[in-house]
C-alpha cells in the first residue's frame, strides 16, 4: 500500500492493532533518511533521544496530518524532524550543520556498496561529488550538503535560513556552476 | 537550473543516495524505537478511548420508568 493511503487509513481506522501495524510500516518507511539527518546534526546521546521524540511526535499527530500525497506527508514529516532538531541545537547553543570528513564519507559509500556494488564510473563520480565539496565556498558546501545530502529542499533550505525560494534556488545554482568548474 | 550543472548535480545526489544508504547499513533503526512507537499508538489509542467515552451521553437507565418503591411504613 502507498505511504499516503497507509496514513489516510491510519486516521480512519478503529482497531488498536491495525493502528500499530500501519504505524510500524509508516516509520519503517521513513526512518532511515530522517534518522540520517538527525544523527547527521546532533551527536549521540542527544541524537537517539531527539530521533525517539520525533518518532512520537509524528505518530501522534499522524491524526491531524491533511495532505493527501507522499511529497506533502514527506515534507510534514521532515518539518517536524527539522523542529525537534533545531530545538536541540537551541540547546546546545549550536546552529552549525556540519559535513562529514572524507574518511566517513567514504566509510559510509563502502557500506552502501554492499547492498548496490559501485562501478568503476561510480567511483569516479563519487569521488568529484566528495572534491566539490572539499573545495567548495564553505557556503555553497553548506547548501550542497543540507540540499544533496540531508536531503532539504528549496522551500525547506529557505524556512531554515530566513530566505525566499527565488533566492536559494539562485545560490544553489550559482554553487553547482562552481562545481562544475571543479570538477571539468 | 542551466544545463551545464546537471554534471555535478547528478554527482552530489549520487554521492547523497549512497551515503544516506550506508549510514542506514551502518545503523539499523533499534528494536526498541519500534517498540516505542507501538506503545505511543496504544497510548494515543486509549486517550482517544477515553474521550468517546466522556462524550457520549450517559445511557438511559432502565429502571427510569420503574415505580418508586412504596415507601416503607
Amino acid at each position: 500500500m502507498d505511504l499516503i493511503k497507509r496514513v489516510k487509513t491510519y486516521r480512519l481506522t478503529p482497531a488498536l492493532d491495525e493502528r500499530q501495524r500501519l504505524a510500524e510500516s509508516i516509520v519503517l518507511e521513513i526512518e532511515k533518511p530522517l534518522r540520517f539527518f538527525v544523527f547527521n546534526l546532533l551527536a549521540l546521546p542527544a541524537a537517539a533521544d531527539v530521533f525517539q521524540e520525533t518518532l512520537k511526535a509524528i505518530v501522534v499527530s499522524l491524526p491531524t496530518f491533511k495532505g493527501e500525497s507522499d511529497k506533502e506527508f514527506w515534507g510534514w514529516c521532515k518539518g517536524i524532524v527539522r523542529n525537534k532538531v533545531k530545538d536541540q541545537l537551541r540547546k546546545q547553543m549550536s546552529d552549525r550543520l556540519q559535513p562529514m570528513e572524507p574518511e566517513q564519507l567514504w566509510q559510509l559509500v563502502d557500506s552502501s556498496a554492499q547492498s548496490t556494488p559501485l562501478s568503476a564510473a561510480d567511483r569516479i563520480d563519487l569521488e568529484d561529488a566528495m572534491k566539490i565539496l572539499a573545495q567548495a565556498r564553505p557556503e555553497c558546501v553548506e547548501f550542497l550538503w543540507q540540499h544533496f545530502v540531508l536531503g532539504l529542499d528549496y522551500s525547506e533550505l529557505a524556512q531554515e535560513r530566513n530566505l525566499t525560494y527565488d533566492s536559494v534556488r539562485m545560490k544553489i545554482g550559482r554553487c553547482l556552476g562552481e562545481a562544475q568548474a571543479l570538477v571539468a | 537550473m542551466p544545463s551545464d550543472h546537471t554534471d555535478a548535480e547528478r554527482k552530489l545526489k549520487k554521492l547523497g543516495e549512497r551515503l544516506r544508504d550506508g549510514w542506514a547499513k551502518q545503523n539499523p533503526l533499534p528494536q526498541q524505537s519500534i517498540d516505542t512507537v507501538r506503545q505511543t499508538v496504544r497510548e494515543e489509542w486509549q486517550r482517544e478511548q477515553a474521550m468517546k467515552r466522556e462524550k457520549r451521553p450517559p445511557a438511559p437507565s432502565k429502571s427510569r420508568d420503574r415505580q418508586p418503591p412504596e415507601p416503607e411504613r
